[in-house]
């Protein structure tokens, strides 16, 4: 069908291969994200604690460093569990940040003006859909998470004189492991919130109210109760007791403010349900037609 | 070689929120060209919904291309083209990059998505506004948009609900024109859903009528054209069962409907004055007496009247 011919013509090319077309829907909702510089200083900004700690990890390992930084040999100058777990919880609040920014456009666009009708009547189920959405905010989340930190873990195994690769080879499963639990969590309430708030800054709202107004009714329900079961509803609390229990830390600082923090089991659990609820969302909303009951 | 229809339904139900919105229809749609009517609420929407796989149906089935909607709908909707009744765009893209994206999701590889979108929106008169944010664009603009994105992959069959929608009348007449010469072209088969008699007459071959979720007609508009079939239109006074029996007598085919109307297919044998000479005898004053041929409305306005499935034929 050229141009100046200006007549219906058939298409016989050839097809991309089915299983990877959902990746176009990645590439355009990417592409488009990163068409707006407000997003591009966020992610920027959410890089620096991974820079500060790249450069921590080298003043650490190197003496020439230290000695022109007059540090001498000090305490605090340890990458161990506690220093990549707290970098992953510093990193695990931006990537809330950035999932507040990016998940609301991701399905709340299509919605707002009904386009999902020409998705799904196209070779393209709901599944693929959520899975090409969801690979947009897995891909940036992970930039900013698990990816950063390996980086950083391989610098320190690099660096570390002797064989400091092997007793903690187990921290990259942790990074690995806890970053992919809060991505899930991330990405699948982000989603769903946009699925069900088709505006924007109302949907960055309620993902920030999501995470920090249960946490307070769940604080009162404790005072109440004297009971610490209402942190179940505190997202960020639950993914700190999963870390540090993958990280193998004790949990000192809930002491600080609670008889006893709640076990992991449940924390894990809560966090599974939350992703469970999430799609449940998704499913609801994202049909081609809405049926009208009654 | 016997030819597959294009659409065959086989008993199909559907039923959304309790109620049954389709019920159990069946029949064979062999035309390239089909167009689907019935008054808003009686299932056209829904009966296109289904087809495309967006409602289960509670019972039976449908094939569309001889794909069953239930088993092969993946297949059938790479070969489909859908261009829905509603608002259905992507407000912050700009036209060309909306239709080039839906092209890539119906497997177009990108370059051949971006010269088929470029193709599409210059075929369809948008050329100029490829450009320009979809969010910008007028309700006529927007609807040939989702004609463009409907034809971009090259479907073999092409959907179009209710496409002329809030379109003022010069836009109404391009975008009758555009489905012609797509239909012209021979390329592809129309499945089109209005309630605007003119645009089903003006575009299709052959017509499903829907009332309350049963077929009312299935009428081959086609056949009807190649038939030719004349019949009188008369307005009378006095006229009844009498006089319709004798007119059948005279080897008429007649319907008489309220007010005294009635009307009647003549043999070539019987001539104009020996109905005038029933009228004296049975005492009918004949008022007016048109020469008509069967339109859609005719059709339209007998499937509304009538309840159960009929061949469509007055």
């Amino acid at each position: 069908m050229a141009v100046y011919k200006r007549s219906y013509k058939a298409y016989h090319g050839p097809l991309t291969p089915r299983r990877s077309r959902f990746l176009v829907l990645t590439r355009y909702a990417a592409g488009d994200l990163f068409q707006s510089r407000f997003f591009v200083a966020l992610l920027f900004f959410c890089m620096l604690p991974v820079l500060l700690g790249a450069g921590f990890i080298y003043i650490a390992n190197s003496e020439t460093a230290q000695a022109i930084l007059k540090l001498g040999k000090q305490s605090f100058l340890l990458v161990d569990a506690r220093f990549f777990c707290n970098l992953l919880i510093a990193q695990a609040w931006l990537a809330l940040l950035l999932t507040s920014w990016v998940g609301p456009v991701l399905v709340a666009g299509d919605l707002a003006d009904g386009a999902l009708p020409l998705f799904l009547s196209r070779p393209f189920s709901r599944t693929e859909y959520v899975l090409g959405k969801i690979a947009v905010l897995g891909a940036l989340l992970s930039a900013v998470t698990w990816v950063p930190l390996l980086l950083l873990f391989v610098l320190q195994a690099g660096l570390a004189k002797g064989s400091w690769l092997w007793p903690n080879l187990w921290m990259a499963g942790a990074i690995l492991l806890t970053s992919w639990m809060w991505i899930a969590v991330l990405s699948a309430v982000a989603l769903a919130l946009s699925a069900w708030v088709k505006w924007r800054i109302v949907a960055t709202g309620v993902t920030y109210a999501l995470f920090f107004v249960p946490a307070g009714f769940g604080e009162a329900f404790n005072a109440v109760m004297r009971t610490n079961w209402g942190r179940l509803l505190n997202l960020p609390y639950l993914f700190r007791v999963v870390t540090y229990d993958r990280f193998h830390l004790p949990l000192d600082f809930f002491q600080s403010f609670s008889n006893r923090a709640i076990p992991a089991a449940a924390a894990w659990l809560t966090l599974l349900l939350v992703c469970v609820l999430a799609l449940a969302i998704l499913n609801r909303r994202l049909r081609a037609r809405e049926v009208v009951r009654g | 070689m016997s030819m597959r229809a294009t659409i065959e339904l086989e008993g199909l139900q559907v039923q959304l929120g309790g109620r049954t919105i389709l019920d159990r229809l069946t029949g064979a749609l062999p035309g390239r060209s089909i167009g689907l009517l019935g008054p808003n609420g009686s299932g056209k929407s829904t009966l296109i919904n289904t087809l495309l796989g967006f409602y289960a149906p509670v019972s039976g089935t449908a094939r569309v291309l001889g794909l069953d909607i239930c088993t092969g709908a993946a297949e059938l909707r790479s070969l489909v083209g859908y261009m829905p009744e509603n608002d259905a765009f992507i407000a912050s893209m700009t036209g060309v990059h909306f239709v080039r994206y839906m092209a890539e999701i119906s497997g177009l590889p990108p370059e051949e998505a971006m010269e088929r979108a470029h193709e599409a929106f210059f075929y369809v008169g948008l050329g100029e506004a490829r450009y320009r944010k979809l969010g910008t664009y007028s309700l006529g603009m927007k609807q040939l948009t989702k004609l463009a994105q409907a034809i971009a992959h090259g479907p073999r069959l092409l959907v179009l609900d209710e496409p002329t929608n809030g379109m003022d009348p010069p836009a109404r007449k391009r975008m009758i024109e555009l489905i012609r010469e797509i239909r012209d072209a021979g390329e592809i088969c129309l499945l089109l859903s209005s309630h605007l008699l003119r645009d089903v007459e003006e575009t299709c071959d052959e017509v499903l009528i829907l009332r309350n979720g049963r077929i009312a007609a299935l009428c081959n508009l086609e056949e009807e054209r190649r038939a030719d079939r004349k019949f009188l239109e008369m307005e009378t006074v006095g006229a009844d069962g009498d006089f319709t029996s004798a007119l059948e007598k005279l080897g008429c085919e007649c319907a008489a409907y309220g007010s005294g109307r009635v009307k009647l297919v003549m043999p070539e044998s019987v001539e104009i004055r020996e109905l005038y000479r029933v009228a004296a005898e049975q005492g009918v004053q004949i008022r007016r007496m048109n020469h008509r041929r069967d339109s859609l409305e005719d059709i339209f306005l007998n499937a509304m009247e009538q309840t159960g499935a009929v061949n469509g034929r007055i």
